[in-house]
């Protein structure tokens, strides 16, 4: 329930779709969304497990995104993503990025894309407590009308 | 419209109606089976679990198989709005993703 899925099929062989989204993440990263104090300059993902998953900007710093989780190409790529809802990295969070390259033909592939444990996103019970407040705000509406009728 | 009004539009019609109200009401004070959710309710439980549908796509409440139970919970809202954030955010991003990785392909091959 706490997961986004996506599926879609690339004109392109599993090592070139493998290749573009681990080696040229920054080409197709969109830059407007980065958690740097200065503009995002590229994402990088080491190719190896473990491996180090980070953004760089214009005045040199180094955002981390998370880290490699499973490292199996060109078929599997496990990713950690570990900003939570406040836009920080926190080493104790973990949410899955998982994609699948499926071959249908040589120069076709079918990727399936889920990530995972959003609600881990917003971190710790308190947070969601007050996050739920939101919905109370619609209950009392309905709840001022149907009384006022 | 924005997403995250028609969302919130959504949301507010899935409430429109009295036993749906109710049924959000039960699960505020924890999470319930459906056998729970149903008790006391005067509508028949393929009516509960029509309604459930409802608040479920509304992304209101949300559901999880324990056993051979379905738990039903209500959904933070923070959670909801992180998720349609990174819903979003992953869209543009695989498109392109798909884009870039059609012309590597096409320039393989040249």
């Amino acid at each position: 329930m706490h997961a986004i899925q996506k599926e879609l099929l690339v004109e392109a062989s599993q090592e070139t779709a493998f290749n573009v989204f681990t080696g040229k993440m920054g080409l197709w990263w969109p830059k407007t969304h980065h958690i740097g104090t200065s503009p995002m300059v590229d994402a990088i993902v080491e190719p190896k497990p473990d491996g180090r998953w980070y953004s760089t900007h214009e005045d040199g710093s180094e955002m981390i995104i998370g880290k490699v989780l499973t490292w199996d190409p060109y078929g599997k790529l496990v990713l950690a993503w570990q900003v939570n809802g406040q836009f920080t990295y926190d080493p104790a969070l973990i949410t899955e990025v998982e994609l699948n390259f499926i071959p249908e033909s040589p120069t076709t592939t079918r990727i399936k894309f889920e990530h995972r444990d959003m609600d881990k996103l917003m971190g710790g019970e308190k947070v969601i407590e007050d996050m739920e407040r939101g919905w109370w705000y619609i209950l009392n509406l309905y709840k001022e009308v149907t009384n006022a009728t | 419209m924005p997403q995250a009004l028609k969302n919130y539009e959504k949301a507010f019609n899935a409430l429109g109606d009295p036993t749906r109200r109710a049924i959000f009401e039960k699960l505020e004070k924890g999470p319930l089976s459906v056998v729970h959710i149903a008790e006391g309710l005067s509508v028949s439980r393929p009516a509960v679990s029509q309604h459930l549908k409802v608040l479920r796509e509304a992304k209101l409440i949300s559901m999880k198989q324990e056993g051979t139970r379905s738990i039903y919970r209500i959904e933070p809202e923070g959670v909801r709005a992180m998720r349609d954030f990174l819903d979003r955010f992953w869209d543009e991003a695989l498109h392109n993703f798909k884009k870039l990785a059609e012309s590597a392909e096409k320039q393989r091959h040249r």
